[in-house]
């Protein structure tokens, strides 16, 4: 059966892309359109992928799973599918396009054709990426999203858009060459041993001959090195500890648009990468890397929360605090409990959430007052009461307050880093491990309220800032979405946790076939 | 009688005569001779479409020669004139890819012949002749063959590097690439002579030029009493065709060349020579000096220039590399940039001289032939843009020429960004995939040694290295502003016929390539449609 429901999802946008282009031929054409044109694609788009939520088959397995011959020369398909995790980062990527795109529609006024058929491509690409089932077919989408987003950042950036645009880049393409060297090399080895002399992408087959033991990766150090190419591509998308330097100045160069798909989008792709492929494809070297990649991601998670705490700078405080969130989805990902991985995915959701509408009222302001330094503002609230309360609803949710989305998220990491059956080693206790997290969460509580105070309270200080009118409705009606959310998912995870269960359940089971039993089991050994 | 007929055949070979099999060349060698003709008996006005149509017309016959004697060579190889001349899969393919160069320079050139006022019959015949030269470094089976087709390119290629006889730099180029060609030549020349002294057998029998006799006789090495002069005959022929191709260390004559000869003739310098250069040189160490499994001699001069061409390689991708970093001339940059993509092809070469197995080498051949296949299509048309932006004189070449252009010029602009996105290999474009299929040629000689592996890590290594001058580029024209005064060119539908089939070809090749790898592959895919 094959099902065409993804691949709309991915074309739609790019045929959009084309659209604008179109448009922009037409001698009658008006500026103002092309962003009516990319907001009803981008729509559209979102209204079909809330189709995936009805599934078409059982939990954990793939659906509306899609696969054609590609290029049949190099044993290549077009192999499409989503599962419990890739289920919801479609639909935040599908929910955030259009949202920023509401939040560009007066922040972008020059090149506004190119702008927005950048960013339906992105949005392609991005789907993309996240539905792949094939490992050539996911390079390519992971690939081709660099390019839009390098012309976003560097086009219609800040500053030091040029220096920002081409750091991006080169960090993310040095990364995935590795990557593509990791994946030829796995089309090899599965034709030597379980193909015999044919090889293959397709990571459901590769999946299949290992759990088989068709296809044996171990004890052979392979393993290793594949791990580590992969490893790296996906570790600097992350952004892991210490190849975070990208981070800050692709953040805040970028426009408000870009630094949400970036933050809400991009940065998944990595955490997704680790989950989808290194824990299924590598899962000795998973096991075997841990200890690492925690004290990584724990050095991640108090180092981004410290540097955020002296940011003069809203947006590059915002950046940096994706550092540090961004290292709790780590945490909780090479936890290898089902509280930890769960609550990873549903980090990632949050940070989507929570860190896209930080930066969509930084990009709001910013319009305002043309400045971001938090020195330049104080008493913000008087002049703009929607303004302070939902930038307080944001912050609040990204520190992990109870009730709000965020502490989900968070809460599930700790828990189930505390409660991990697995002893990293010796000297590194799973226990010892999330004190040191735990204390991102007050870390967060610290640089956000405090950048909250000299922002929004007190007395207000400047002129300019006495004048600033409040929120829009179009500003008000493109955060009321993710507030909503944030408040949904603060209350009950429920839909969304059960859902990915089982998909996270068998990568878990990838890591650790040993531990098959339930999580009362788990805490006696 | 049979005695007498014995006799006669004996005083009058019936000559091994085979025209189908040369009928490429023949046809576009004629093409160049009516060429001359047509630019002699018209009026001046008609003469550069007349003559470009008449070439157009004779490149287009030669590729319907290739395309209908396409399924002919799965069965193997057919020779002819005394095993001088071989027609397989690999020729054919090369030949095609001479084709689209010749093809596609004579519409980038037609604008600039105009500009110039520069006589368009003898460019076109010239081209002709050059892409004949080239066509016959793909079809000989034998050394001298290879070398006469090196000459009428070379010769065809040095007075077209010099065509724009007023301008200095045109003839510095022409000059440089006159004296260094010739030395290079001498090179190989000279590895010929050695090789055929090498060939001589013990039971004093003649040496030999033909590709498949050396086979012969390296495979039974302990009857060759002047081994040594083979590897010193091989090791010159290695600098010979490494000078022709441009792999570092015998790079150096290549940007000062490239920069300044007219823009449409660097366009196929860099695609068209350096291919067929790859052809002959495929042709002579795959088949004169291929893999042999037992341990001994040959298996030692086997190792060796396979191990050198290793070294050739890595250094070749580094160098190319890390000098176009420093570049602000765009053709200096896109020189370096050839250069480097010589490495990328060399490491399909690599692989097609390690493995044992005849169908991986053919792989790793069709591979190699992807490689310069996309390469010649996206590096024409990047040159296409490059020659409109610079217009008449070659004047504006410098990476500043460039700075804001993005969004006044969105279409040569756009057109020009893509082919750079494909010289660095982004998923989608015809780069990318010539990329992969030569690294996974190289990888899959993995289990051979980890050298292998290795020189497909620093093939990555490098790729990310260009894309920060390939993106320089695309940088100077969106993200930068012009501050001084450009009016976007007219882009001549000659030059635009070339750049719409130069982006088509770039997506088709990057998207749905696998027709094409299937076809360049035959013998195999033959095989299995018909098993099933």
């Amino acid at each position: 059966m094959q099902h065409y429901l993804l691949t709309i999802l991915v074309l739609l946008p790019v045929v959009g892309a084309l659209a604008v282009g179109l448009y922009g031929l037409a001698p009658a054409r008006r500026d103002a359109s092309y962003r009516w044109i990319a907001f009803l694609v981008s729509t559209a788009t979102f209204l079909f992928s809330l189709l995936l939520l009805r599934g078409d088959g059982a939990a954990g397995q793939f659906h509306f799973a899609q696969d054609v011959n590609w290029i049949g020369a190099i044993g290549a398909r077009y192999h499409v599918g989503v599962d419990g995790i890739s289920l919801w980062l479609v639909l935040l990527t599908t929910l955030l396009v259009p949202v920023s795109i509401l939040s560009s529609w007066r922040a972008v006024e020059k090149r506004t054709l190119a702008f927005y058929a950048s960013l339906l491509v992105l949005e392609g690409a991005m789907i993309g990426v996240f539905v792949s089932l094939d490992l050539l077919l996911f390079y390519l989408f992971f690939e081709a999203s660099l390019v839009p987003m390098f012309l976003l950042i560097g086009v219609w950036g800040g500053e030091r858009r040029i220096y920002a645009a081409v750091k991006f880049f080169i960090y993310t393409a040095v990364g995935s060459l590795l990557m593509l060297v990791g994946i030829i090399a796995l089309y090899f080895i599965y034709a030597a041993q379980a193909g015999g002399g044919s090889g293959t992408f397709d990571y459901v087959q590769l999946v299949e001959a290992m759990r088989s033991g068709a296809l044996r990766l171990s004890p052979s150090p392979a393993q290793y090195w594949l791990f580590v190419a992969f490893g790296l591509a996906f570790a600097i998308k992350v952004p892991l500890f210490p190849f975070h330097t990208w981070l800050p100045d692709a953040h805040t160069e970028a426009p408000t648009a870009g630094s949400v798909i970036l933050a809400g989008v991009l940065l998944k792709m990595g955490t997704y990468g680790f989950m989808r492929f290194n824990f299924a494809l590598f899962p000795d070297a998973a096991r075997a890397f841990a200890p690492y990649i925690v004290v990584l991601a724990v050095i991640g998670i108090i180092y981004g929360a410290l540097v955020a705490m002296v940011q003069p700078d809203v947006k590059r405080l915002v950046a940096y605090s994706s550092v540090s969130h961004m290292g709790f989805v780590m945490l909780g990902l090479f936890s290898f409990t089902e509280q930890g991985m769960q609550g990873a995915l549903y980090q990632m959701l949050n940070h989507g959430v929570s860190t896209g509408a930080l930066f969509l009222i930084v990009g709001m302001i910013y319009e305002r007052r043309h400045t971001r330094m938090i020195a330049d503002f104080g008493g913000l609230s008087k002049p703009m009461p929607w303004f302070a309360t939902v930038f307080v609803i944001a912050s609040l949710s990204s520190i992990g307050l109870p009730l709000l989305n965020g502490f989900v998220g968070e809460f599930l990491i700790m828990l189930g880093t505390w409660t991990s059956p697995f002893q990293f080693a010796r000297w590194m206790n799973p226990r010892v491990v999330t004190m040191f997290a735990a204390t991102g969460v007050i870390w967060a509580a610290v640089y956000m309220l405090w950048m909250l105070q000299r922002v929004l309270f007190g007395r207000l200080r400047s002129k300019a800032n006495a004048q600033l009118s409040d929120l829009s409705w179009r500003e008000l009606g493109l955060l009321l979405p993710l507030l909503a959310l944030m408040l949904y998912m603060g209350v009950y995870p429920r839909p969304f946790l059960s859902r990915s269960r089982e998909s996270v359940l068998s990568v878990r089971a990838r890591v650790l076939p040993e531990t098959r039993g339930d999580f009362a089991e788990e805490i006696k050994k | 009688m049979n005695f007498v007929l014995a006799l006669q055949t004996l005083a009058a070979p019936t000559p091994d005569v085979n025209l189908t099999l040369v009928a490429p060349e023949t046809i576009v060698s004629l093409a160049g001779v009516v060429v001359m003709l047509v630019d002699a008996f018209t009026r001046r006005a008609n003469r550069p479409w007349l003559t470009g149509t008449v070439s157009l017309a004779g490149l287009a016959a030669a590729a319907a020669f290739c395309l209908w004697a396409w399924g002919s060579t799965a069965a193997g190889q057919q020779f002819a004139f005394h095993d001088m001349i071989v027609l397989d899969r690999m020729r054919l393919s090369f030949t095609l890819v001479f084709v689209v160069v010749a093809a596609l320079t004579v519409f980038v050139s037609m604008i600039w012949v105009e500009w110039e006022r520069l006589p368009a019959g003898e460019f076109h015949a010239l081209l002709l002749f050059a892409t004949a030269g080239m066509m016959l470094m793909a079809s000989g089976d034998d050394l001298v063959i290879i070398f006469l087709g090196i000459e009428l390119l070379s010769i065809a290629t040095y007075v077209m590097a010099g065509f724009r006889r007023t301008d200095l730099r045109s003839n510095e180029s022409s000059m440089k690439y006159f004296i260094l060609g010739s030395f290079s030549s001498a090179f190989l020349l000279y590895g010929i002579a050695l090789t055929y002294g090498g060939t001589v057998t013990e039971a004093g029998g003649a040496g030999t030029t033909n590709i498949s006799e050396i086979a012969v006789r390296v495979g039974d090495a302990a009857r060759l009493p002047y081994l040594p002069l083979l590897y010193a005959g091989a090791a010159m022929m290695l600098v010979g065709f490494g000078f022709k191709i441009a792999t570092a260390p015998f790079h150096v004559w290549t940007p000062d060349v490239y920069e300044g000869a007219p823009t449409p003739v660097t366009a196929f310098m860099a695609a068209g020579p350096k291919a067929a250069g790859f052809a002959g040189f495929m042709r002579v160490f795959l088949f004169a000096f291929p893999y042999i499994a037992v341990a001994g001699v040959s298996a030692q001069l086997h190792a060796a220039w396979v191990n050198a061409l290793l070294a050739l390689a890595i250094l070749t991708m580094t160098v190319g590399n890390l000098a176009a970093l420093v570049q602000t001339n765009v053709k200096r940059l896109l020189a370096y940039s050839s250069i480097a993509h010589a490495g990328y092809a060399l490491v399909g070469f690599i692989a097609a001289g390690a493995t044992p197995d005849s169908a991986e080498r053919a792989d790793a051949v069709a591979a190699v032939v992807f490689y310069l296949l996309a390469y010649a299509v996206m590096n024409l048309g990047a040159f296409a843009v490059v020659t409109v932006i610079a217009r008449s004189g070659d004047r504006r070449t410098e990476i500043e020429d460039y700075a804001g252009i993005g969004f006044r010029a969105p279409a040569l602009s756009l057109a020009l960004s893509l082919f750079l996105l494909s010289l660095l290999g982004v998923p989608l474009t015809a780069g990318f995939i010539g990329k992969v299929l030569v690294f996974r040629a190289a990888l899959a000689q993995g289990s051979q040694g980890s050298r292998y592996v290795w020189l497909v890590v620093v093939g990555v290594v490098n790729t990310a290295i260009s894309a920060y001058y390939y993106l320089r580029l695309v940088v100077a024209m969106f993200f930068r502003e012009r501050t001084t005064q450009w009016a976007a060119p007219r882009v001549p539908a000659s030059v635009a016929v070339a750049l719409v089939l130069t982006i088509l070809g770039t997506l088709y090749l990057g998207i749905f390539p696998g027709r094409v790898i299937d076809s360049l592959r035959a013998p195999r895919a033959v095989v299995s449609r018909l098993n099933k």
